[in-house]
């Protein structure tokens, strides 16, 4: 799989590349800011571009504005953001575009390199990836004792959260050491707690299940 | 002095005494104008307070202009002397005393011709004497009406058309003198501050009143003297009242350093600012008195609200007097520049007043302290949000960023040892040790600084922080704008401490966050349900949100009755 990377931190840049080139990935190019990353893109359409959200020249949300860019420009392109902050509004306005093939990741997360290349694997195939302190913040959120939310199971508070961060039935089982049918049933249990339509397709639910827990 | 002023007046009295007698005198053929009464009433006038202003005003020179003017008025009266050189010479010289009343109303107050036009007036007045000559060389005095005069000794052809034609030219430039005087008067009348006006306007009433009758007797003389001596006996009358009109101003402005008596008892009944100003704005009859204290801090005169003052310079329409106490500057009067001609005054008022006025100033130095130090409040606020800022920016540039590409390293490193390393779980946990040390800075930075906030503003801010919050959050929002950094931070930590405080102490199960712009302030509410009675006082850092609310002008309020919660509230100015 061939990955496009933007972050104007070098140490970074260059620390996040060889982890890539580790896990089997091919580095197209290395660049600072998001006008350099969108003329690298169009240079060599990579499967997957991984940006940093803070980047030049207004360190603000340069990643984020980037990756509107490439959603319009290169649909098929995955997009992986970066972000040192815990920021879920930033979070939930990029998945909110449309979650196939898009993630939000905090930095240090990459440091786990099985983590890493099964993030920029899933995003390069039209899934979506949330960061777990993400999900833990939304998930986590206090609400008041009838909340359909207060009502689920821990196990189901787990799935829930597991679903939110993009994972598939499989991946969720093999996290939670039970079996495929388990997981199918827990989500069935919880899409009925909170009155969402089931879903069988694993990226259309993430929006669903994010959507749920942003408007409660 | 005195001495000198006593012979002058011994000298008028003879001289007075004289026309007096030359005056009632005259032969029945002769006409006589003015009478002995009128005569002594208008010298008497022009010398006695001449003598008066002299001795009242020595620097000024008005009293010696006056004593001089009374004396060529009696001497003008020599044209009834039977004697023809005294009658010559007296006629040759019986108008020349209104030059002296024109100097008169031209300098007053200060004595001095304020410029070329003043100087050509007075030059003309003074050609006219040379016409008078010139009239002489013809005839007798009005040549026609005097078959009783005696001999002009001046005479050098009789021709009485060419006397008369001498006359009417000297009545006419006459005229078109006064004229101009009197123009000259009134523009300068028009163009005067109140204070001047008012310094000036007895002696301007009089002068004019004298010289449109001077006008109206020039007039009548030309039309062949219609009305006889009426005209004259009233341009007579009326100036004897211009240096009575003097003396009365002089006098007067003595009269008001008696009001600096009762300016000090004035002062010791009563002294709130303001009335300060109206009290030696009366005592020194300028109404548009201002004052400015001396504020040593910043070298400095400021205004009763602690505001810099610039003083008048040269060139500008007001005066600065300053005064001192124990040789240390306190404050200065800027007043009109008419004072300036009574600077005893003046200087009585501001010694009757420096007491007062010591006072003021350490009012006005303590207002203009606080000034100062609302504005330092508030750098202090800006300065500590700008390095709030500046170590957020660091700790994300630097120190996490390292963290970061370590715990890279790490993850690399535990992907090249084999599987069953002994080294692995090692590694491993030291990733995770990192992970969360990560973690603990990320919390840390969005404390000292959320992102959000400055990139999204204070809507989002609020949003992201309600949601976060340990309690169940409601949020009522009513902005649509930008506010100014430190106000949109202020806010924010205001309620990020009330969220924190409710979810630690208020035991209550709900808070509502309520944040409004209506155009001048920003009001932002934080309440709970909980237990209330929270304290403010001491260490807490509610004493911090006021402080820093306080310092950007705004205020802060807690209500907090045992049982029925806790609500904080700022309202900060926006505008």
């Amino acid at each position: 799989m061939r990955v496009a990377l933007a972050d104007d931190a070098v140490l970074l840049r260059e620390g996040l590349a060889r982890l890539l080139k580790e896990a089997g990935f091919e580095i197209v190019g290395l660049v600072g800011d998001g006008d350099a990353l969108l003329e690298l893109l169009e240079r060599t359409r990579p499967d997957v571009a991984i940006v940093d959200i803070r980047m030049p020249p207004t360190h603000t949300d340069e990643g984020l504005r980037a990756a509107k860019v490439i959603r319009e420009r290169w649909p098929t392109i995955g997009i992986l953001v970066l972000s040192q902050h815990v920021n879920t509004r930033y979070a939930l306005e990029l998945l909110s575009t449309g979650t196939d093939g898009v993630g939000y990741l905090l930095k240090e997360r990459v440091s786990d390199l099985d983590e890493l290349s099964s993030s920029v694997n899933r995003v390069g195939q039209g899934g979506s990836v949330l960061d777990p302190a993400v999900v833990a913040e939304l998930v986590g959120r206090r609400r008041q004792a009838d909340n359909p939310l207060e009502q689920l199971t821990e196990r189901e508070r787990e799935v829930l959260a597991l679903m939110a961060e993009g994972r598939s039935n499989r991946a969720i089982a093999e996290r939670l050491f039970v079996t495929e049918h388990t997981v199918e049933k827990h989500v069935k249990s919880i899409f009925g707690s909170l009155c969402l339509p089931p879903s069988s397709d694993d990226h259309r639910r993430v929006l669903a299940v994010i959507t749920y827990l942003n408007s409660q | 002095m005195k001495a000198r002023l006593y012979a002058i007046a011994a000298a008028g009295v003879v001289a007075g005494a004289g026309a007096a007698w030359l005056a009632a005198h005259q032969p029945p053929d002769r006409p006589t104008e003015p009478d002995a009464v009128l005569t002594l009433v208008v010298g008497a006038s022009l010398i006695g307070c001449g003598l008066a202003s002299w001795r009242s005003r020595p620097e000024n020179r008005l009293g010696p202009v006056m004593v001089i003017t009374g004396f060529l008025w009696f001497a003008g009266q020599l044209s009834e002397a039977s004697a023809p050189w005294l009658y010559t010479f007296g006629s040759a010289i019986q108008y020349v005393w209104a030059v002296g009343l024109i100097y008169l109303l031209l300098s007053f107050p200060s004595g001095r011709l304020r410029g070329r036009l003043d100087r050509s007036l007075i030059w003309a007045t003074a050609g006219l004497f040379c016409m008078q000559l010139l009239a002489m060389l013809y005839g007798n005095k009005a040549g026609i009406r005097c078959p009783g005069c005696p001999d002009n000794l001046l005479q050098v052809v009789h021709d009485n058309h060419k006397a008369q034609a001498w006359l009417n030219l000297e009545r006419l430039v006459g005229g078109v003198v006064i004229a101009t005087v009197i123009t000259v008067l009134v523009t300068r009348w028009v163009r005067s501050s109140p204070a001047q006006r008012r310094a000036v306007a007895p002696v301007l009433v009089a002068g004019s009143a004298s010289l449109l009758a001077l006008v109206w007797t020039v007039t009548f003389d030309l039309l062949g003297d219609p009305l006889s001596s009426l005209p004259a006996t009233v341009w007579f009358y009326t100036s004897a009242t211009v240096p009575i009109a003097v003396l009365y101003v002089f006098v007067q402005r003595r009269l008001a350093r008696g009001m600096v008596a009762g300016l000090v008892v004035e002062l010791g009944t009563q002294s709130p600012s303001g009335d300060l100003r109206d009290a030696l704005s009366r005592a020194l009859g300028d109404p548009s008195l201002e004052l400015a204290y001396w504020f040593p801090a910043e070298n400095c005169y400021v205004d009763g609200d602690g505001r810099p003052v610039a003083l008048p310079d040269a060139h500008s329409a007001r005066r600065a007097t300053f005064v001192e106490h124990y040789g240390q500057p306190i404050a200065a009067l800027l007043h009109d520049p008419v004072l300036e001609h009574n600077a005893e005054l003046v200087s009585s008022v501001c010694a009757a007043a420096s007491l007062a006025l010591e006072n003021e100033r350490l009012q006005a130095e303590l207002r203009a302290r606080l000034v100062e130090l609302q504005a330092s409040r508030a750098r202090l606020v800006e300065a500590t949000d700008a390095e709030r800022r500046r170590i957020e920016r660091d700790l994300h540039d630097g120190t996490q960023q390292r963290l970061v590409s370590i715990a890279m390293s790490l993850g690399l490193l535990e992907s090249k040892l084999p599987a069953q390393a002994p080294a692995q779980p090692l590694v491993r946990e030291t990733r995770e040790a990192l992970a969360v040390a990560l973690a603990e800075l990320r919390e840390l930075t969005h404390g000292i600084n959320p992102p959000l906030l400055t990139e999204r503003g204070l809507a989002a801010a609020l949003d992201e922080l309600c949601r976060r919050a340990a309690l169940p959050t409601r949020l009522e929002l009513s902005l649509d704008r930008r506010l100014p950094d430190q106000v949109e931070s202020a806010a924010y930590f205001v309620a990020s401490e009330a969220l924190a405080n409710a979810a630690k102490h208020s035991h209550g199960s709900e808070v509502r966050v309520a944040a409004a712009d209506d155009g001048e302030h920003l009001i932002i509410e934080i309440a709970d349900d909980g237990i209330g009675g929270a304290a403010t006082a001491g260490g807490s850092g509610l004493r911090g949100l006021a402080d820093r609310v306080e310092a950007l002008g705004g205020r802060f309020t807690v209500s907090s009755p045992p049982g029925r919660g806790t609500t904080l509230r700022a309202e900060i100015p926006c505008a």
